[in-house]
């Protein structure tokens, strides 16, 4: 969704096509979910937890470890994932996210954790059940106050 | 553990109430229940108000002790109740380990909410919550719960439909219910989408309203007549580890299997059952967690018309969320409500024969792919 010269283009609820400042201008909508851009060295990736006493992954990452208490530390679950499920909302689209936009549960290939994500608003009509993904970041949506965030979402591979 | 009896119950219709107050609609569903049980305010020690978004829509905090004074009653523990979906069937529990643990002999609940506000949107968990953020609203759970349940088990949009119907049905016969007016299976699925796979007639409407409950040691309802016994009250959290399954729902299965432990019964025992259907595909999966059929045919159950009135198990006789409205916090009272009403033989036409064990099944809010709570109570006479 990166435009020429740096300017981004992103969807709005209505669907209409926005422009606005570079992406690192723009905050997350979650801050500690997801790596933040820019992504020239590596591709975009989420941001989760990992217990090495018990061996144990988290997203988002907890504070403490959920079996031990113990330290949990700062870990990337990479970018890849398979659909487990999904479904679109036509209506009332919250945060102004395109109406309609899709979300899904994601099974993570790296570290087996199923996850909530929203999908790809460009690509909806092609998600399957089991079909590979990958994660991708851009502005989509806002803050609830019109003002635009970051969000990860789920794109086909 | 000692057991505890339902002396009373009181509901207010649901429905839109622009005119009316959350402590107005409160205060009469009290006064109702009262009356409903002959007592007087004097004799009420302990209070449990369910409300779960006044905070929100309203900037009201401790709603219950003004309701409660409305009916005279002050001075006794008032405790206020937010739990999602599940406020007012967790005031009941409360209500009930008070009564059981010997700290009340008459505890008063009353669950009230008024949702119809203008731009009041899809509902989430709040907005400070990372799955609201990317767009998770409480549509988005039950949709996918209904689109696995279609891919492992063959359910049909079809036997989705019927739930509708059957509960609009089961509405048409309660003058209590939100909407009366019979739906067919095509009225259903050409109603507007909403969510993939719900049309707008497979979501519950929101709704005003407010219902009450009072309960008693024995002791006190030993001079009562029209009693009813509370044989298990049980609330469940949800299963946040991951992954989840979203066809097989632990936490449900979880709730059901303690809530028959404690009351020492099995779902062949039970005569009617209310439970959560904001969505139609969650009557069909309450359906195979608690028993009343074989994992994956809960489709089949009421395509089958077994759960309309007058089949093997009729469920949500009331009209359910899908008919009856759904003011969250006023929903598991009102649950109660009509259990209570089918066991003293009172439901009119609506009435399930020979009614002598039901069960209330309420679930409220999401979390990691589960609810954030759970609620079940069996009641007989």
């Amino acid at each position: 969704m990166m435009g020429s010269l740096g300017i981004l283009t992103y969807f709005t609820n209505g669907g209409e096509v926005m422009s606005v400042a570079k992406i690192t201008d723009i905050p997350p909508a979650v801050p500690g979910l997801f790596t933040l851009p820019p992504y020239d060295m590596c591709p975009p990736m989420l941001l989760g937890g990992f217990c090495q006493v018990c061996n144990r992954y988290y997203f988002p990452r907890p504070r403490y470890c959920r079996v031990c208490l113990g330290e949990v530390v700062e870990t990337t679950l990479g970018s890849k994932g398979t659909i487990y499920c999904f479904t679109v909302v036509l209506r009332k689209a919250p945060l102004g996210l395109p109406n309609p936009y899709g979300v899904g549960y994601v099974d993570l290939t790296e570290s087996g954790l199923r996850i909530f994500g929203l999908l790809d608003p460009a690509a909806i009509g092609r998600i399957q059940i089991g079909m590979r993904v990958r994660l991708a970041v851009a502005p989509l949506g806002d803050d609830g106050h019109g003002s635009p965030r970051l969000r990860p979402y789920f794109t086909p591979v | 553990m000692a057991s505890v009896e339902i002396i009373g119950v009181g509901m207010i219709p649901f429905g839109k109430h622009q005119e009316r107050t959350l402590v107005d609609m409160g205060a009469e569903a009290a006064f109702l229940g009262l009356k409903d049980a002959g007592v007087k305010p004097a004799q009420v020690d302990a209070c449990f108000f369910a409300n779960a978004f006044g905070g929100r829509l309203f900037g009201d905090i401790t709603i219950g002790q003004n309701v409660f004074w409305d009916v005279g009653i002050n001075r006794v523990p008032v405790i206020n109740v937010e739990n999602a979906c599940t406020s007012g069937s967790t005031a009941f529990y409360l209500a009930y380990n008070s009564i059981a643990a010997g700290q009340a002999e008459l505890a008063l609940v009353v669950g009230a909410e008024k949702l119809y506000v203008p731009e009041l949107g899809l509902l989430n968990s709040g907005e400070t919550e990372w799955e609201t953020q990317l767009g998770q609203v409480v549509s988005t759970g039950f949709a996918m719960r209904a689109i696995r349940h279609m891919m492992e088990f063959g359910t049909t949009i079809e036997q989705l439909a019927q739930v509708a119907v059957k509960n609009r049905r089961h509405g048409q016969l309660n003058p209590l219910a939100q909407f009366r007016e019979p739906v067919t299976v095509e009225d259903v699925l050409a109603s507007t989408m909403i969510v993939k796979p719900f049309t707008r007639l497979q979501c519950c409407p929101n709704a005003d309203g407010a219902a009450a409950v009072v309960l008693s040691s024995p002791k006190v309802a030993r001079t009562l007549t029209r009693r009813v016994r509370v044989n298990a009250a049980v609330l469940c959290s949800g299963s946040y580890e991951s992954p989840q399954d979203l066809t097989h729902w632990e936490t449900d299965y979880r709730a059901a299997k303690l809530a028959y432990e404690k009351a020492g019964i099995g779902p062949e025992d039970l005569d009617l059952v209310e439970c959560h259907d904001p969505f139609t595909i969650a009557e069909i999966l309450h359906c195979e967690a608690l028993g009343l059929c074989a994992v994956g045919e809960g489709g089949k159950l009421v395509e089958e018309n077994q759960t309309m009135l007058g089949g093997r198990i009729p469920i949500n006789v009331s009209g359910g969320l899908l008919s009856r409205g759904h003011p969250l916090g006023a929903t598991g009272v009102a649950q109660i409500f009509e259990i209570v009403t089918h066991l003293r033989k009172e439901a009119g036409a609506r009435q399930v024969e020979r009614a002598k064990v039901g069960l209330a099944h309420c679930m409220g809010g999401d979390k990691a792919m589960d609810t954030k709570s759970c609620t079940i109570a069996i009641l007989s006479v």
